[in-house]
């Protein structure tokens, strides 16, 4: 099956606010802060902008309509999405669509949270956050099932049962990602770790410990989706959308295999028939890591290495600067921070566009692979960008 | 008795059954009368064939430790002095898995796929939840 939205648009300009401890503003600031950088980075002025699309709506109603009041913005297309942490990865494909239909021609793609903020700002807000989300509902609080890590337990026990996978090597995960933060000066976590640190670290939800969790953080981060045709005569290297696809398993998380094999399976599929690629052609990945086993998932549903295969892959050193996969080369949600997965797209753009130094640079990075993962655990988001468009 | 700290569950109209259940110490689960198929949590519609024709069925209370995780984090006051307390997600004899607490047993001695069984709690006059232990 053919399809005529391959590299015909691009992401033509990237920004973040602040990022870590952001204090002094909101979400909706930063977010705005971040649009302005990536309408700046590509060269582009606010009266370019005609689309917008944002991850909403936990965090207030109409989630779009805050944002584009924040910047001043009358547009043709604009939505808040729904899909969790695979909001971000579906809202650059829907810029595209949207493009494509003629509904609009330049399209900003965000998101922006106060996440350290709103938990660690002091005692009482953290303790509200955890009991008013959590308390209300069935067939969970009762028995002190409380927020994601617990769903990735689960996951990270069955997977060491049927494969024999140990907590050392999703170390590994949480160590090469460190390594990469440690060259990366916006990163929230900078100081490397080391697997010894790793093994001794507390458990938060066993066989999950502190660095299995990525750190929430305060920060906005947004990209600019374009035609293909316009980027190019734009500032920056243009980084085409080459394809994009979506696994979303409604049926839920303890459902058949799904804690093992995710929707990323299709999302990766479906990407790569829309790229015209495989897994073997991707030369570094910024897979969605709200914890190290659903990297570990990843790294067998993108079909990096066999299903099973993930903990002695990631072992292997695989995932590092000069491994057979670098992956998360800013640090990640694990140690750069979490933003739902937009600073993954940023940092897959920079990386195409062989932005970074040597010390942080995959060596002649033609293709990446950005990921989105969230919602209820059910929906994956799959991207696949490149230098070049042909 | 000292006031139960920890959460309580908000039943639905389409859980409600379930929790009568409880309290009468029966593990109740919607059985499809077209298909034969049982799912958890309770809905309207059977999730296999979307058939609205269905009954509460008594289950064996049988089944295995699909996963499960140990707390040692505590995120509700009402579970200080709990951890580490074991989580589970559970295969039941019928098909469905749920959610619940494993009890009565040591974590580390626990693994995935053990059998265990169902047992009742009554933590207020109100309400029964749901747990399991190990089979005998």
């Amino acid at each position: 099956m053919s399809n005529n939205l391959r590299g015909k648009y691009a992401i033509a300009g990237v920004g973040h606010s602040k990022l870590g401890k952001v204090p002094e503003m909101g979400p909706i600031g930063m977010f705005a802060v971040a649009a302005r950088n990536a309408i700046a980075d590509a060269g582009l002025t606010k009266a370019d902008v005609d689309g917008l699309v944002t991850r909403g709506p936990d965090d207030v109603y109409c989630h779009h309509q805050r944002v584009g009041a924040a910047l001043g913005l009358n547009v043709t297309y604009s939505t808040s999405t729904d899909n969790g942490g695979a909001s971000q990865v579906l809202g650059v494909a829907m810029a595209c669509m949207a493009i494509d239909a003629g509904l609009c021609n330049t399209v900003v793609v965000g998101f922006g949270r106060d996440t350290w903020s709103r938990t660690h700002r002091n005692e009482t807000a953290r303790k509200r956050v955890n009991i008013g989300i959590q308390n209300q509902g069935e067939f969970g609080p009762e028995f002190g099932w409380f927020g994601a890590p617990s769903n990735y337990a689960v996951s990270a026990r069955r997977h060491m049962k049927l494969y024999g996978t140990t907590k050392e090597q999703l170390g590994h995960i949480a160590v090469a990602f460190r390594d990469h933060a440690s060259r990366n000066p916006n990163a929230f976590f900078q100081k490397p770790l080391t697997i010894e640190e790793y093994l001794s670290a507390r458990m938060i939800v066993d066989p999950l410990c502190l660095y299995d969790c990525s750190i929430y953080i305060d920060g906005a981060a947004a990209v600019v989706v374009t035609s293909a045709e316009r980027a190019r005569d734009l500032k920056r290297p243009p980084a085409y959308v080459m394809g994009f696809g979506f696994g979303n398993r409604l049926s839920g998380w303890f459902e058949e295999s799904n804690m093992l094999t995710t929707g990323a399976k299709e999302a990766g599929e479906a990407a790569y028939r829309m790229a015209g690629i495989g897994p073997e052609d991707v030369d570094t990945a910024q897979l969605y890591d709200c914890f190290t086993q659903m990297v570990l998932l990843q790294l067998e549903d993108y079909g990096f290495c066999k299903k099973g295969e993930g903990g002695p892959f990631a072992g292997s050193g695989a995932l590092l600067l000069d491994g057979a996969m670098p992956t998360n080369t800013s640090g990640g949600q694990l140690s750069e921070g979490h933003t739902e997965g937009m600073l993954q797209i940023v940092e897959g753009v920079r990386q195409i566009r062989h932005e970074h130094g040597p010390d942080r640079q995959v060596k002649d990075a033609e293709v990446a692979l950005v990921s989105g993962h969230g919602g209820n655990t059910a929906c994956q988001s799959a991207m696949i960008l490149a230098r070049e468009a042909s | 008795m000292s006031e139960y700290a920890k959460p309580l569950p908000y039943p639905t109209v389409e859980s409600e059954p379930f929790w009568e259940g409880c309290k009468r110490h029966e593990l109740l689960l919607p059985q499809c009368r077209q298909c034969s198929g049982y799912w958890f949590p309770p809905g309207s519609t059977c999730p296999h064939c979307w058939s609205t024709e269905w009954d509460w069925k008594k289950a064996s209370g049988r089944g295995r430790i699909h996963s499960f995780g140990i707390y040692n984090r505590v995120y509700h006051p009402g579970f200080e002095g709990e951890i580490p307390y074991v989580f589970a997600v559970i295969q039941l004899e019928e098909g469905p898995r749920m959610v619940s607490n494993v009890v009565n047993e040591s974590p580390d001695k626990l693994d995935c796929d053990q059998p265990v069984e169902v047992v009742f709690e009554d933590v207020t006059e109100e309400v029964t939840l749901y747990k399991f232990a190990p089979a005998n």
